[in-house]
């Protein structure tokens, strides 16, 4: 009977062993799940920045091309800066450039001073649009980066450096 | 014996308590951490920043015009432009108008406010803030000298 009685009671032990395992268990998995939710919104926030950075970089690493970067044209050592005459001049040869870039579409618009209209060389450099390459194919959305486009410029006293503040649009061909 | 069993089974349940608790705190400061990383040095605002450095203001000098980073040094310096220009206003007037150009703020856009500083050394020689603060924001910061002096350009745009 004593036995009987004995064996009940350590039945009852395991079983409610078994509940607090399960339980503590639970606890844990439920735990894992919010901590791995959380590091996996962080990755995708990391990738798609990641991602939007490395485009970025694709049009700074144009921006910095002998193509269009400054060089040593206006001072030494500018980063990001376009020179406007290279870019007039690139602009009137679309047709020798076009494959050069594998890319749909080169764009540098003048933020400011705010100016309007295509740059040709009637309104240059008052103007604020300079299409460097343009397919026209369906392109996807276009990636930018802030430039410097720099340029000579003269009053009646000096030849001076005028540089102002653009943007480099460059899309790709929409291949959807 | 039933009360020292009792006692026992509380013991036990309180390790196991602090044992989750302790790994809890574990998960939580690990998470913390993740977030500490994403203090974000952001490409765009870095070049913007290099970018508005180099603008060409209408301050003369004898030689030509002055860039945005030379027009700090000039106002910190109580230096005046040969047109007769305040450099300070004209750095106050140059900035606004190109934040203003360059970043939309306002409540339809991703970009809810922004705050563009200068400091010297340590202290804090300009400060040009626009809209909200907000938790999501990103950064980037340019450092240069003149004489003595060490600047820093700070800039931080908030998004929503």
């Amino acid at each position: 009977m004593v036995k009987k009685l004995l064996n009940k009671k350590g039945q009852l032990k395991i079983q409610q062993m078994i509940f607090v395992l399960i339980a503590v268990t639970l606890l844990f998995v439920f735990v894992g799940i919010f901590f791995l939710s959380i590091k996996l919104n962080t990755l995708k926030k990391t990738a798609s920045n990641l991602e939007e950075e490395e485009a970025k970089l694709l049009v700074s690493k144009l921006a910095n091309s002998p193509e269009f970067s400054c060089g040593y044209s206006f001072g030494s050592g500018r980063t990001s800066c376009v020179d406007f005459d290279k870019v007039m001049a690139l602009k009137s040869m679309k047709e020798d450039y076009s494959g050069f870039w594998g890319i749909a579409k080169i764009e540098i618009r003048k933020i400011f001073p705010d100016e309007t209209g295509e740059c040709d060389s009637s309104n240059y450099p008052n103007c604020g649009l300079v299409t460097i390459l343009d397919k026209e194919i369906n392109t996807g959305p276009a990636t930018s980066n802030y430039v410097i486009l720099c340029r000579k410029d003269s009053n009646d006293r000096v030849i001076y450096d005028k540089c102002e503040l653009a943007v480099l649009l460059v899309s790709s061909e929409d291949k959807e | 014996m039933t009360s020292k069993k009792g006692q026992e089974e509380m013991v036990g349940f309180a390790i196991i308590m602090v044992i989750i608790a302790v790994i809890i705190i574990i998960l939580l400061s690990f998470m913390l951490n993740f977030s500490e990383d994403e203090t974000i040095e952001n490409y765009e605002i870095e070049n913007f920043l290099q970018a508005v450095l180099q603008y060409t203001t209408n301050c003369e000098s004898r030689a030509d015009y002055l860039s945005l980073q030379e027009l700090i040094t000039y106002c910190r310096e109580g230096k005046d432009c040969l047109n007769e220009e305040d450099p300070c206003k004209m750095l106050n007037e140059t900035l606004i108008e190109i934040m203003g150009a360059s970043w939309n703020v306002n409540e339809n856009s991703a970009v809810r406010g922004y705050l563009f500083k200068v400091t010297v050394g340590d202290g804090e020689m300009f400060v040009l803030r626009m809209g909200n603060v907000t938790t999501n924001y990103k950064g980037a910061f340019q450092d240069f000298a003149k004489g003595a002096n060490d600047y820093e350009a700070r800039m931080d745009v908030y998004y929503d």
